[in-house]
């Protein structure tokens, strides 16, 4: 899968950036932006400010970020109803955010894990992924 | 008290005549930076450009369709590439196919439905998040009594005005803790091109129902989405402002 492609050194490159930003759009200290720290546990953001952020990272880092890429990403070739069912994530669905998430502790992707809930998982790592995989289909 | 909006950037949609015209003047006259969308009529842009640059105002035109979200996208960026932000949106651009219902083309609903709502959702979602990033914004949308009230010949016109409305109370909740209110203006009938037809058959007669027995006038219209985007409503969200002299429909 795509995130195997991305290496550490290529996280550690985009993170000051990414978590220069992410303080942007909450409000919060870049040094509390840990690359493991869940954006909305931890920094307490709201769905609203993904769009925010992925609106900033667009600008800062001259790439276009599809709405959703993420959870599109993590499902892959996989198909919608294979993903998920009635909006609740797939035995098979959740293999892959286990996989696709990599950076989220395994004991945090319980199931049921509903769609929507996904973002929950999301860490500043995440986003950093994110800006590597968007910089790679660009270039 | 001064409005607040010399130096903001303003986007109005359909700019070029009527209502959107008059509002577009509005702004300007205040020192705002003002692009107003048109979708053909380039003449008419070009008297609206003419007229405002001729009192110094800063004005520009973009000829984009606004059933066209890639053209909305586009449009917006190159607003936000001249003037670095967006601080008002206006979406005025609203076309009219009033006929009975057993007598509406698809075509007039889906024209109807695409342009007064689809136009709406298309630029919004382009403005958003230029306003969510810096926490400001303001966005009024051009609506009209006939999304509150029933009008015969305007079930297309009239669900897509009400459709506005509930837009423009859900986005105002969607968008309030990034301090960005979401208003509307409902106009009553207003002296435009579009509302020359009904007031050619039905003139009297509706001004009959208008309490203040005239029609109302585009700047009238004009001044209250003014007041709506100026500090003056700074705490007001989600509400449809009506301005149509006291129109009592059937």
């Amino acid at each position: 899968m795509a995130q195997a492609e991305i290496t550490k050194e290529e996280i550690n490159a985009v993170y000051p950036v990414v978590a220069a930003t992410v303080a942007d759009a909450l409000g919060c200290d870049a040094e509390d932006v840990k690359l493991d720290v869940s954006l909305i546990e931890g920094l307490d953001a709201e769905s609203i400010d993904f769009l925010d952020l992925v609106f900033r990272l667009e600008r800062a880092f001259k790439v276009k970020i599809p709405r959703g890429k993420i959870v599109e990403d993590a499902r892959g070739d996989l198909p919608e109803a294979d993903f998920e069912h009635k909006g609740i994530v797939t035995d098979a669905g959740m293999e892959r955010l286990r996989s696709f998430l990599s950076e989220v502790p395994a004991d945090r992707i319980k199931a049921p894990l509903k769609v929507a809930e996904v973002p929950r998982l999301f860490t500043a790592e995440t986003f950093c992924k994110l800006v590597v995989r968007s910089q790679k289909t660009a270039g | 008290m001064d409005s607040g909006l010399s130096g903001k950037t303003v986007i109005v949609t359909g700019g070029s005549r009527g209502i959107g015209r008059a509002i577009v003047e509005r702004f300007a006259h205040d020192g705002a930076n003002v692009t107003f969308f048109y979708k053909g009529n380039a003449a008419a842009a070009e008297e609206v450009l003419a007229s405002v640059h001729a009192a110094g105002q800063n004005v520009a035109a973009d000829q984009v369709d606004v059933t066209d979200a890639a053209a909305c996208a586009a449009g917006v960026e190159r607003v936000v590439e001249r003037c670095a932000q967006i601080d008002v949106l206006v979406n005025n651009a609203g076309v009219i196919r009033d006929n009975l219902l057993a007598l509406l083309e698809p075509e007039d609903v889906q024209t109807v439905l695409d342009t007064n709502v689809g136009g709406v959702f298309n630029v919004t979602r382009a403005v958003a998040p230029h306003m969510i990033s810096k926490r400001a914004g303001k966005i009024i949308n051009v609506s009209s009594v006939s999304g509150e009230k029933g009008g015969r010949g305007q079930t297309n016109y009239a669900a897509s005005k009400g459709a506005i409305n509930a837009l423009t109370r859900a986005l105002a909740v969607e968008l309030a803790s990034r301090r960005i209110t979401v208003n509307a203006v409902a106009p009553g009938v207003i002296e435009t091109e579009m509302s020359q037809p009904i007031r050619d058959l039905a003139g009297d007669e509706v001004k009959s129902r208008i309490l203040l027995r005239r029609f109302g006038k585009p700047e009238e219209i004009a001044h209250a989405v003014w007041f709506l985007a100026s500090g003056f409503a700074d705490y007001i969200t989600g509400q449809v402002l009506t301005v149509d002299g006291g129109f009592k429909m059937e």
